[in-house]
């Protein structure tokens, strides 16, 4: 025989703790969902908004997502404080005993029982309790006999989840909602500095060092910089400057501890290799350079071949020996292609970083800058100016074919050279090849045209060009330093007005036309 | 049957108020024919220690009603006419002078209220000074005469019957006096068969004798008896919220009054309504076999115990609003509560 007083209270926990996991279980969702959603704000911007070329701005970005984040650990915590409540709210010994009645379908005979032996106030209890109170008490026994309080009271989750489905989906809601507020398409800055901010991600990944994680700091503020409208333009591309310099010292750093390495690997090669052939490879050229010292053959291969430096290649007679030599010097080599290719990219992009920035500052001018300058900075043609319209960059004679690429005198110097070499002569000596991804921007110089009709001429030799880059007749040139867009004053002009024609004179005296038109089906009948 | 004595257990003085309040039923049964409901509500009246008031045409068996009863009881059984000219000592008694031994001395003559039932009938005839004599009896269970005061033997109730017709010439019942009637039970017409069996009954030789459930020398304290186990009858804290809330509900301008109640009441119960309330709800209790009392056993008190003590106005009275519909209202729309 249980006592019914036990019943009433372990009813009560039960009930207290089933509350608690109710009120936790409403908010749990929610809190997953905006956690989750925070976490992962990345890669479902990546399916959505990027993917229809709308951006959020990176600090927006970050901020939504700890908001989404934070917003999510404090709905958590208000669900714990609200599971605490609803414990305490529905630990009560009458709820329980009104509950059970209910259930039980006792005529408030439980009720009345838990009033009177309510253990919070036995006293008051003890004292309105008459002689039928026995009579009570076994009735409650019997009430409450074979009554299991864990199976008369069980977790429903279904309600629950309902609700907190529809809280997670009111959260997902005010995301998107927040996130439309806040998407917006990404000017041609925004785009460079994601690109840099991805370079820099990957640098910060792929090295410990920490000149590396320097640059990549500086990158970062780089790209900050260009995202921030705040900030001037001198200072812009201070930053961008900064982040270049930094860039070319993790350069010149990487390609000397390579030259280290190559003369080292040249070294034992030739040693091993002694007797059979003198290698003396004294390679000059930039980019190409396979490396002062002595090297073998397999250490010393120029890729280019245009080496205009006095170089001697070993003869093959000991490349068979130096194939260890030759593995590790493939290797490092790969490596180091990676990292100035890497390198070599990122310099672009922030040359590609800079020119964004000026080509902004001169389609907005700020107080500094002055019709005077932006014409000196960009080089571009003042509208009107007939005398260059047909002037292509440096190409003095507008009837005369643009200068053409020579293959071995520019178009290979950017090549990286797989042997190392002078860090100084790999880089772009001001000139260009057309290709963006070797150095940096095409300029006016290397452009040609295309003959006008009747025109006589040497046709445009695009064999060893990379890139191509079009430009509508009523572009001027640019001086690679960002372009302006002026009027084409050579498009033919209307003379006359553009009028309707005047429709057919229509003449009343005309006989109206009496022919009908017969239906299909009836013409086989009219002969 | 003897009644129950006190040192029974209380099952068994549960069951035996159950099964005395069932015979009694049956025994006045056997002479009042349908009004089941009328004398369900006489001995509950009797068992909470109340008086019943009750409303009806002439004809419809009042007067045997009370007198079954009391037989059935085994109580004794008093009526007084009620007439404009019946005078307070009528009902009360005097003092009269008599001589015993040479000497001479006022001797008080008990009147009939000197009874354990009491049928006052048609009591709206008579003038008010009368009325409150009785009155005072009914409260007090007392009389005081020339300065002496008479204590009148428990069990006591006073069953008053008024005519709603002819009216003319009547003093109806100021509130304060319908206040002290624990019921107020209207007395309809027989139906067609119920006639037939009074018919039957009434002109034919056949006697339908009453069997007394007690006798009278004990009947009185078995009545009393079952009077304390009524009175020992539990009722839980949300219940008697639940009362007290009907009574506030039906209080115009009181706290949970609903818009009829403001609309069409001058007055709402006193505190009285709420002790019959009680009391009426833990005789029900009882008669369902439980020891307390139910939300159940409440609302089916509420209509006899609080509709006249509901005061109506002019509007309800020309809108044909009843204290009953008000009632049920109240019922319908107050929340039980839980805990």
């Amino acid at each position: 025989m249980e006592n019914p007083v036990e019943t009433i209270g372990a009813a009560s926990a039960r009930i207290a703790r089933l509350a608690a996991i109710r009120v936790m279980l409403c908010a749990v969702a929610p809190a997953l969902t905006a956690i989750a959603l925070g976490l992962f704000l990345e890669p479902i911007g990546e399916l959505t908004w990027t993917r229809y070329g709308y951006a959020l701005a990176p600090g927006r970005e970050s901020l939504l997502s700890l908001g989404l984040i934070g917003a999510g650990f404090v709905v958590m915590l208000a669900g714990l404080v609200m599971a605490f409540r609803a414990y305490r709210r529905d630990h009560d010994f009458l709820a329980a005993a009104a509950e059970l009645d209910d259930r039980l379908e006792c005529d408030q005979q439980i009720v009345t029982f838990a009033t009177l032996a309510n253990p919070a106030s036995l006293d008051s209890g003890r004292a309105r309790r008459t002689p039928l109170f026995p009579v009570l008490w076994r009735r409650a026994i019997a009430l409450f006999g074979g009554l299991d309080v864990r199976q008369e009271f069980r977790l429903e989750v279904g309600e629950p989840l309902k609700r907190s489905s529809m809280l997670a989906g009111v959260v997902a809601l005010a995301m998107v909602l927040a996130t439309l507020g806040l998407v917006r398409a990404p000017t041609p800055e925004d785009r460079e500095a994601a690109k840099l901010r991805a370079i820099a991600e990957m640098i910060a990944k792929t090295s410990t060092d920490a000149d590396d994680a320097a640059l990549a700091g500086k990158i970062r503020e780089a790209a900050d910089a260009l995202e921030n409208p705040k900030l001037p333009p001198e200072e812009k591309k201070k930053r961008i400057e900064d982040a270049m310099r930094e860039a070319k010292h993790a350069a010149e750093k990487r390609n000397n501890n390579e030259a280290g390495k190559n003369q080292a690997a040249g070294k034992s090669a030739a040693q091993s290799g002694k007797g059979n052939g003198k290698s003396q490879g004294q390679g000059t050229s930039s980019g190409t350079g396979s490396g002062q010292g002595k090297s073998g053959t397999g250490a010393g291969q120029n890729a280019g071949g245009n080496n205009p430096g006095p170089g001697k290649g070993g003869s093959g007679n000991n490349s068979g020996k130096n194939q260890g030599g030759n593995a590790s010097a493939k290797n490092d080599k790969n490596d180091q292609n990676k990292s100035n290719a890497s390198n070599i990219q990122l310099q672009n992009e922030l040359a590609k970083a800079e020119a964004q920035v000026e080509t902004a500052n001169a389609k907005n001018p700020g107080p500094d800058s002055t019709p005077g300058n932006e014409q000196k900075q960009s080089g571009a043609n003042k509208p009107g100016d007939k005398t260059d319209q047909n002037k292509t960059g440096s190409q003095l004679d507008p009837n005369k074919a643009g200068d053409m690429p020579k293959p071995g005198a520019n178009g290979n110097r950017n090549i990286p050279s797989a042997g190392g070499g002078n860090p100084k002569d790999n880089r772009d000596m001001g000139s260009n090849m057309g290709d963006t991804h070797l150095g940096e921007m095409p300029t006016s110089t290397n452009a040609q045209r295309f003959l006008k009709p009747g025109e006589k001429g040497s046709t445009v030799d695009i064999k060893d060009a990379r890139y191509v880059m079009f430009r509508l007749p009523g572009a001027a040139a640019s001086s690679g330093n960002g372009g302006k867009t002026v009027l084409d004053s050579d498009r033919p002009t209307a003379t006359t007005a553009y009028v309707n024609a005047p429709l057919a004179p229509t003449s009343d005296d005309a006989p109206p036309d009496e022919r009908q038109l017969v239906p299909p089906r009836y013409r086989d009948m009219i002969h | 049957m003897g009644a129950a004595p006190q040192q029974a257990s209380p099952d068994q003085r549960v069951a035996d108020f159950r099964k005395i309040f069932s015979r009694a039923e049956s025994e006045v049964a056997r002479v009042i024919v349908g009004h089941r409901e009328i004398v369900r509500k006489l001995l509950t009246a009797l068992f909470c220690g109340g008086h019943i008031l009750i409303e009806g045409v002439p004809g419809l068996g009042k007067t045997l009603m009370v007198k079954a009863a009391s037989e059935t009881l085994g109580l004794s059984f008093k009526r007084i006419q009620f007439t404009p000219d019946l005078m307070p000592s009528d009902i009360i008694g005097t003092q009269v002078l008599t001589e015993s031994d040479g000497h001479r001395e006022f001797q008080f003559k008990p009147g009939p209220i000197f009874a354990h039932m009491v049928l006052g009938d048609e009591i709206n005839r008579a003038t008010p000074k009368t009325q409150s004599a009785v009155l005072e009896a009914m409260e007090e269970h007392q009389v005081t005469v020339f300065g002496n005061t008479y204590v009148l033997d428990p069990p006591y109730i006073v069953l008053a019957t008024q005519n709603p017709i002819e009216l003319e010439g009547t003093y109806p019942l100021p509130e304060a006096q319908m206040d002290r009637f624990i019921f107020k039970v209207v007395m309809g017409s027989p139906k067609p068969d119920e006639l037939r069996e009074i018919l039957n009954r009434t002109t034919g030789t056949a006697q339908n004798k009453i069997q007394p459930l007690f006798e009278p020398a004990r009947a009185a304290q078995a009545i009393e008896n079952l009077k304390a186990l009524v009175r020992e009858v539990m009722v839980a804290e949300p219940l008697e919220r639940y009362i007290i809330s009907v009574i506030g509900g039906c209080t115009p301008g009181g706290p949970g009054a609903i818009p009829e109640v403001s609309q069409y009441l001058r007055f709402g119960p006193s505190p009285r309504g709420a002790q019959a309330l009680i009391l009426c709800a833990k005789v029900n209790a009882l008669l369902a076999g439980r020891v307390s009392v139910s939300y159940d056993d409440i609302d089916d008190a509420i209509v006899p115990c609080l509709r006249h003590r509901l005061l109506l106005n002019f509007q309800a009275e020309a809108e044909s609003v009843t204290a009953e519909s008000i009632l049920e209202q109240v019922i319908k729309r107050l929340k039980k509560p839980r805990t």
